[in-house]
């Protein structure tokens, strides 16, 4: 009983102890989800079928892909091209995007914001509080 | 204590300034005021402690009383802890009454809020005393308590939410455990980067801000049912005080449950307000007429959630626990300026605790004075379509995650990673906020644990056998368990009724 209720610490290996006692615990709780899923489904008969979709219906494909895209890309471009311009860039394109036309007025609007804020951003953080931007 | 000795004119200013942008941030739907305290983190960078707290107190404060604007007008909680606002806010607006509607709320937010600010004053500083003979066992015991109530805030299955608070704790030992300065658990490649983790802040905008965003690009940026209705159509009935008579003992009540509620480690803001609406239901004259538009009900809510936030401070500052999401990131900017929140708090820090109460009075006196005579104009914040905001927001987390470690490239990937595993998350179920408490406590709970083990020699018996406090613990963690399974069983129970009665109802469309 005594060698269940202690744990050996050696100096070396004590920063795999807790690692593993929460991994542990993580799978214990990932099967009881698991057998409590499998154990409603028999209960509630097969007359419901499992249909689990992802996405919502009729998900926004451009918006949802475009959103990732964007802001992968912003990520990349970031260092190389420097806070300012990356950040007009990327929001001048997502929003747009978010606006979902190419009107003039969704255009320039999205100049504005992004211009604005951007600079804004960079002047107050940058600047003003000596904060590092990319 | 000199008010001005402590408080410079820069921190009434920033307070001012966290009030309105609160206002703000808790006035958009989607947005809350955990977001806002995090996206200010990094500006607090260059602030003294007191300036900088003084801030984000301004964020909490406006930012949990911001909520109720879209709640009365739109009827969408700003806020999870305005939720019950929608239930009279909303009708009242419907019927014309929507100016004394937010005026009422307005004026039940400040009262709960000095309400529970007297309580932290007294009360914290009783707690801390006491907390600071703790050793590691019952330093691991409290944390295993934080732990435990993060049943109590997982919505829907509770096995579910109780693997989200472990998956986070998992996650936050990603990285270099500095008892034996050993690395564990990194990807290959990524040893450099992950030395020390994750850094808490881009995992935490990550997850609420960026996740919420990518969710909402799939449903394609719609619009919320934005309704035009008259703020005062019906002047007769305009707000006055004496609406506030007769509602004493509720008001009282409801700041008691608030701040009460705001204690318990994890509970959080919609619990608060949900509890002592339902206690109002129970306690009052006409309980049929509540949800209809009437003003009781919105003082229930109101004055609950805000009572929450002195409450919410309480094992914060005593203990150096989150008791919600919000008050999570509060310790990540204490944190960023080298301050250990814990017991010791009070004691070696009195300007900084002495700025900190100040720092709510004003805060909440802001709040009002803001709220009470320019709400016309507040109300249009809930009007700025999403495609101008959002943009804005990225940005904002870009750049605080990016200067959190000054200028660390590989923190900004951490905010974009988070941002997917939380639309991920959303999909999938993992529960957002258990997941981030885990995240938070887990390097603590670890810690903790290994060090009480070393001073028994690995025997387990040592967190049962350490003391009276430590029983006391267990018993907190056992009821807590007991009440989170009870809470659960009641809920999924009251679904299946309503469901079913539901059936009954409509059987054509069952």
């Amino acid at each position: 009983m005594s060698d269940l209720l202690s744990l050996e610490i050696t100096f070396s290996e004590s920063h795999t102890i807790f690692p593993k006692i929460v991994l542990s615990i993580l799978i214990t709780l990932l099967i009881l989800i698991i057998v409590r899923r499998i154990v409603t489904r028999i209960k509630e008969g097969k007359s419901k079928k499992f249909n689990f979709n992802f996405f919502i219906d009729n998900y926004d494909k451009p918006k949802f892909y475009g959103t990732i895209i964007l802001l992968l890309g912003y990520g990349i471009i970031m260092e190389p091209i420097g806070f300012l311009l990356s950040s007009i860039l990327f929001m001048f394109l997502i929003m747009l995007l978010f606006i979902g036309d190419l009107k003039r007025k969704s255009i320039l609007l999205s100049l504005a914001n992004s211009i604005i804020t951007s600079v804004f951003i960079w002047f107050l953080f940058g600047q003003m509080f000596n904060i590092t931007l990319p | 204590m000199e008010i001005i000795g402590i408080l410079t004119p820069l921190s009434v200013v920033l307070v001012f300034t966290g009030v309105m942008l609160g206002i703000v941030f808790g006035a958009i739907p989607g947005m809350t005021a955990t977001m806002s305290i995090a996206l200010f983190l990094p500006l607090t960078y260059a602030l003294d402690m007191v300036d900088a707290i003084a801030l984000l107190i301004g964020l909490y404060v406006g930012g949990i009383s911001g909520g109720l604007v879209p709640a009365i007008l739109l009827n969408i909680p700003g806020t999870p802890s305005s939720l019950c606002t929608t239930f009279d806010g909303f009708p009242m607006t419907q019927k014309g009454q929507g100016e004394k509607a937010l005026k009422v709320a307005i004026s039940a937010s400040i009262i709960g809020g000095f309400f529970s600010l007297t309580i932290l004053y007294f009360f914290a500083p009783l707690l801390s005393s006491i907390a600071i003979e703790f050793s590691s066992v019952e330093k691991f015991l409290i944390i295993l308590f934080a732990l435990t109530v993060i049943a109590s805030i997982s919505k829907g299955s509770l096995l579910v939410g109780i693997f989200s608070g472990v998956l986070g704790v998992f996650i936050s030992l990603i990285g270099m455990f500095p008892d034996n300065n050993k690395l564990r658990m990194i990807p290959l490649g990524l040893e450099e980067q992950l030395y020390y983790g994750f850094a808490l802040l881009p995992v935490l905008i990550g997850l609420f801000a960026i996740g919420q965003i990518i969710h909402e690009a799939e449903e394609g940026m719609k619009p919320a049912a934005h309704q035009n209705f008259d703020l005062s159509k019906n002047k007769k009935n305009k707000f006055t005080f004496k609406i506030f008579n007769g509602q004493l003992v509720n008001t009282i009540r409801s700041s008691v449950i608030g701040t009460f509620i705001g204690m318990l480690p994890g509970v959080g803001g919609s619990a608060a307000s949900i509890t002592s609406y339902s206690q109002t239901k129970n306690f009052s004259k006409k309980p049929e007429k509540l949800g209809t538009g009437e003003p009781e009900g919105l003082i229930a809510s109101e004055s609950a959630n805000n009572g929450l936030i002195g409450g919410a401070l309480i094992p914060l500052l005593s203990l150096g626990i989150p008791g919600d999401s919000t008050t999570a990131v509060l310790i990540g900017a204490f944190l960023l300026q080298g301050i250990q929140v814990g017991p010791l708090f009070i004691t070696t820090n009195p300007d900084l605790w002495n700025g900190i109460v100040f720092s709510l009075i004003i805060a909440n006196i802001v709040m009002f004075i803001l709220m009470f005579f320019s709400i016309k104009y507040m109300a249009k914040i809930v009007y700025i379509p999403k495609h101008t905001i959002y943009p804005i927001i990225i940005v904002m987390c870009v750049v605080g995650s990016y200067a959190i470690n000054s200028g660390v490239m590989f923190d900004v990937w951490t905010l974009l990673l988070f941002g997917f595993l939380g639309y991920l998350f959303m999909k999938i179920g993992v529960q957002i906020a258990p997941f981030l408490i885990g995240f938070i406590l887990g390097r603590q709970s670890e810690k903790y644990f290994i060090d009480s083990l070393k001073g028994s020699n690995g025997d387990l018996m040592i967190f049962f056998t350490k003391g009276p406090i430590a029983i006391v613990l267990w018993v907190l963690i056992l009821a807590s368990v007991i009440y989170a399974i009870y809470d659960s069983r009641k809920t999924k129970k009251e679904k299946r009724e309503e469901r079913n009665s539901e059936a009954s109802e409509n059987p054509l469309n069952s």
